[in-house]
């Protein structure tokens, strides 16, 4: 049999395979470069961008939780200038693609960054993830990541400035995705990732003081995966979009279980903190478990969960 | 769930253990064979260390500065006081550890301001002390250790030299705080031309550097965090610059693990 063909399309662009590394997980690439081959994971999504450099929230901004972690960094990044100077064509030297996530405080900032980064866009820019998820900052663009409406809005917006993919990053802490997931498609997304971080909190039992600086924080890493894996799911099943799969992703069979419930790519997180080349491993993985498996294309089994048709019919 | 450490690690490095020496109840050293971290750490840098390797949970690694090096081998100091610790100070000879590294800066040796080198340790800020003192050897600098711990039994004192020594219960050495006893050297102006440099519990780091600003002498020291990578990518152990820090390069923080671990006292916030 051939080799596994891992390569997927999104939109009009070709990955060369469904991983990504998952923004603030993995910095501008630089960081990771001495331990990481960047150019066998299929993109990079980058730390947040906002307009204006940001300093981030004081420490402490990560604390461990089981089998995962909470992190109040409060998008601490360069700034799209330095971003476009520095960054940018950094990345551009890889042969693999860039997504750039984008944070900000009003829909006039998320479009004057997304067009300065058009505007100075390399080869291999693929598109665009907007967070309007993060938790962690008062000005955040949470507030339009729990409002169907700014979401559908923000959308349109963004469509008009770029060609690129423009993909909407969702939060969880929401009662149900669906209708996000639906805001993002009327409104012309080329697609959806989910989930951003969960709010969480870890308490001092001494000081009776949060562990975290802002009391609550967004957890992550693989204590979050089954709730990653339903809202894929629900999100599957209330949009017609592809969908990019997070959350507590470590090896190629949790990207596989992502693939089932029915996303097209998937993100590798908070992995990377402990292995940097953590994609990788799972790219590699895959590929490994396409082969046993003898599957040729990642199409294959992307939302090929059996459900019986009574559960179906039932709503499940 | 896949077995993590069957997988072939690129850099980061899983590393047997070759000896696993207790100092004191939860407080030992492991030495493991990494030729490349044995080989490359600098003083004063660390690595990253997996409680156990391929599991989830704790998930993250915890960082150790490198304690000694010796051919193929190094050795890291570990202090059980939280579960990661914990686990990691029972591993036996012969076990897996996984370890990313070597990371950080090297402590600022070469600093043209000092004659003397005071090297300032509290507890297991011990660490990286031992490999410090190698380098400053080589170097020819003349080096006075003052080095404080509760008790007698919680010193580790294998290639250090010239040993000043404080306990909280007076078991061992000056009956109270090893910067009082430093304090006392540097009023009878008995050390030339001194440079601190300090590791140790936040108090006595704080304790450093007002005795620095007020002896006018310059001080280095080594923070300890919770961090998660140690690369500098997930921003997660920031410090904060003094104000002058941040008016000068607009940054109002450093991290420890790239920027760091060790820093100007005046240039920090404790």
């Amino acid at each position: 049999m051939a080799a596994p063909d891992l390569s997927v399309k999104l939109g009009s662009v070709t990955f060369k395979n469904p991983i990504l590394v998952a923004s603030g997980t993995f910095g501008y690439g630089a960081e990771a470069k001495q331990w990481c081959d960047i150019e066998q994971l299929g993109g990079v999504v980058t730390k947040s961008v906002s307009w204006k450099p940001r300093m981030g929230n004081p420490p402490h901004r990560i604390i461990e939780t089981a089998s995962g972690m909470l992190n109040s960094i409060g998008l601490a990044n360069v700034g799209v200038h330095t971003f476009v100077k520095d960054k940018l064509p950094y990345l551009a030297k890889f042969d693999t693609k860039i997504i750039a996530n984008i944070a900000a405080s009003s829909a006039e900032e998320y479009r004057d960054v997304l067009e300065h980064i058009e505007a100075h866009a390399v080869e291999n820019l693929a598109g665009y993830e907007i967070n309007i998820s993060c938790p962690n900052v008062k000005d955040g663009g949470l507030s339009f990541g729990t409002s169907v409406e700014r979401t559908e809005e923000l959308t349109t917006l963004l469509r008009a400035s770029t060609d690129r993919l423009l993909i909407i990053k969702l939060t969880p802490n929401v009662t149900s995705v669906s209708p996000f997931a639906q805001a993002c498609e009327r409104a012309g997304a080329d697609a959806v990732s989910l989930i951003n971080t969960l709010v969480g909190m870890s308490i001092d039992i001494y000081t009776h003081e949060p562990r975290l600086n802002t009391v609550t924080g967004g957890l992550s890493g693989p204590a979050i995966k089954p709730i990653a894996l339903a809202q894929v799911y629900q999100a599957r099943k209330s949009c017609g979009i592809p969908i990019i799969g997070i959350g507590g992703i470590v090896t190629a069979e949790d990207a596989v279980e992502f693939f089932i419930a029915g996303a097209d790519m998937v993100q590798v997180g908070t992995a990377n903190f402990v292995y940097p080349d953590a994609g990788v491993r799972v790219a590699s993985g895959l590929a490994e478990f396409m082969r046993s498996q003898k599957i040729e294309r990642v199409s294959e089994f992307v939302n090929s969960l059996r459900v019986r048709a009574e559960l179906k019919a039932a709503g499940w | 769930m896949g077995d993590l450490s069957s997988m072939t690690p690129v850099a980061s490095g899983l590393s047997i253990v070759t000896k696993r020496h207790v100092i004191a109840p939860g407080l030992v050293t492991l030495r493991f064979h990494n030729p490349h971290i044995a080989r490359s750490t600098k003083e004063g840098q660390f690595v990253n260390v997996l409680p156990k390797a391929g599991f989830l949970d704790p998930m993250l690694r915890r960082p150790f500065s490198v304690y000694w090096t010796e051919g193929d081998e190094a050795e890291i100091i570990v202090q059980a006081h939280g579960r990661g610790t914990g686990i990691l100070a029972e591993t036996r000879e012969g076990e897996l550890l996984d370890v990313l590294g070597p990371l950080g800066r090297p402590w600022m040796i070469d600093s043209e301001d000092y004659m003397t080198a005071v090297l300032l340790i509290g507890g297991v800020g011990v660490a990286s002390m031992p490999m410090l003192t190698r380098a400053l050897e080589r170097m020819e600098i003349p080096i006075q250790t003052f080095y404080g711990a509760r008790t007698k039994s919680l010193f580790a004192l294998d290639h250090l030299q010239n040993l000043h020594l404080a306990t909280d219960d007076g078991s061992e050495g000056y009956y109270g705080s090893n910067v009082m006893l430093l304090r006392s050297f540097l009023e009878k102006g008995s050390l030339e031309s001194p440079k601190i440099f300090a590791c140790g519990p936040t108090g006595m780091m704080r304790a450093a550097q007002s005795l620095a600003a007020e002896f006018g002498i310059p001080c280095e020291v080594s923070l300890e965090t919770e961090m998660a990578c140690g690369i500098g990518i997930c921003q997660g152990c920031p410090v904060l610059n003094e104000e002058s820090v941040f008016q000068a390069t607009g940054r109002r923080y450093r991290l420890v693990c790239t920027d760091g671990p060790s820093f100007k006292s005046e240039e920090i916030v404790i």
